[in-house]
């Protein structure tokens, strides 16, 4: 009965959680996008440019904090320490897309620059996108692609933990992290007026 | 404050992993290696070995097993009163993963239905009975939980469990992260998690002694220990 039996929980548990008997971690076993095909190269381009832009992003917020002096402290030491990093996840996503590399969008963070309270909830907000975004999305990927993809989102989980911490939150509220789709994640950046 | 492997790995047993997979020069080097640098971590993640094939099961059973060492670590050092003495920042990190880690054995569980193992024994040697000793291994054991996830998300053949790994994946890197802050070490060492292989990650909870065959007699030493 192993295999029937493990199949219905995990239906189970892609289905909302309650059958998982643990309440508080629903939200982190939702089905995989609805949309998304089977695992393919190209599939793994169309995933790997919508992460850029998010890594895009957070470069570009660290990158504007730490060039107007307006950080200090720890979150001076945090943008020090995580810009870099990001830069590196830009880096390697280009790479592995060669030519098929989208462009850099276009971002606007106002305020969170310059005011070290406003940049903390902006790099939570851009953390808190980017790690479940990579949840979203992990399982779409290519076998090898799914390597890459762990291996960011964990450093990725890391940055929204110790952003939190700073900022006096919970670094991990949940005990399994929810996906978020493509669209949720980039209509909330939109909305917040970073991505034009 | 800068941790070293050494002042982390109290019975020296992640060291005897290092120093069988690389020789003494190196663990010894390792011993004073400040935990954060690359070079630790790189040493940590040990030579990518083309790794059989493992199975779902396998997988999974290996993780209920890790959880349920973690879930037993934390709700050990809360009984014997380790947390309860803590400052109220550092009580609450210490509840909240062991509740995380809790829930996590509950998650595989039910995953795992009749094919799950049995509920091992365990003994932490007096680990979690102090605070330092407690924390210092808190450290260490949750960069594995992540080294070991980010290595195995990959190897799952179900989809379904690929997607939800990465949910619980990122919840270790979190534990991880949050426990570095705590001892202010570096949260995010290096741009990107090395992985650990299962059997890597095996052998070095095989050589914690954690694991046991049989139930310790005493749940409290009466007398302090001399050897720690």
């Amino acid at each position: 009965m192993g295999a029937s039996t493990r199949g219905q929980a995990l239906r189970a548990a892609a289905a909302g959680g309650v059958a998982v008997g643990v309440g508080a971690v629903a939200g982190g076993w939702l089905r995989p996008q609805p949309t998304a095909g089977k695992a393919s190269p190209a599939q793994d381009a169309r995933i790997f440019n919508f992460l850029l832009v998010l890594e895009q992003a957070q470069a570009a917020l660290y990158d504007a904090a730490l060039r107007s002096g307006a950080l200090q402290g720890d979150l001076l030491a945090y943008a020090r320490i995580v810009a870099p990093q990001e830069h590196d996840h830009v880096d390697f996503l280009r790479r592995k897309l060669g030519a098929e590399a989208g462009t850099t969008p276009k971002l606007d963070f106002g305020p969170a620059t310059s005011d070290p309270k406003r940049f903390q909830a902006a790099a939570i907000d851009l953390e808190e996108a980017t790690a479940a975004a990579y949840i979203g999305q992990g399982a779409n990927l290519t076998r090898g692609s799914v390597a890459d993809a762990a291996r960011i989102v964990a450093v990725e989980a890391r940055h929204a933990a110790w952003i939190r911490d700073l900022a006096g939150a919970d670094p991990a509220p949940r005990a399994a992290d929810p996906p978020r789709s493509a669209r949720d994640v980039l209509s909330e950046l939109r909305r917040k007026g970073y991505l034009r | 404050m800068s941790l070293t492997l050494g002042q982390v790995d109290r019975d020296e047993a992640l060291l005897e992993v290092v120093a069988e997979l690389h020789g003494d020069t190196r663990a010894d080097f390792l011993r004073t290696a400040a935990l954060g640098s690359g070079a630790l971590l790189a040493a940590l993640a040990a030579p990518a070995s083309a790794s059989a094939a493992v199975t779902d099961l396998q997988i999974l059973n290996f993780g209920l097993r890790f959880e349920r060492l973690q879930a037993s670590f934390y709700t050990e050092a809360d009984s014997v009163g380790t947390v309860g003495k803590m400052a109220p920042r550092k009580q609450r990190w210490a509840e909240v993963l062991g509740e995380h880690e809790r829930a996590h054995v509950r998650i595989i569980k039910k995953i795992l239905g009749s094919k799950a193992g049995k509920r091992p024994f365990f003994d932490f040697h007096g680990v979690t009975e102090t605070e330092d000793s407690f924390t210092r291994t808190t450290v260490a054991m949750e960069d594995l939980t992540v080294a070991l996830l980010a290595g195995v998300t990959p190897q799952v053949h179900d989809r379904r469990l690929t997607a939800a790994l990465f949910g619980l994946l990122t919840v270790e890197a979190r534990h991880a992260a949050w426990a570095r802050n705590i001892v202010k070490t570096t949260p995010a060492a290096r741009s990107f998690d090395e992985p650990r292989s299962l059997d890597n990650v095996k052998e070095a909870v095989a050589h914690t002694r954690f694991i046991v065959a049989r139930p310790r007699m005493t749940r409290r030493r009466r007398s302090p220990r001399f050897t720690g």
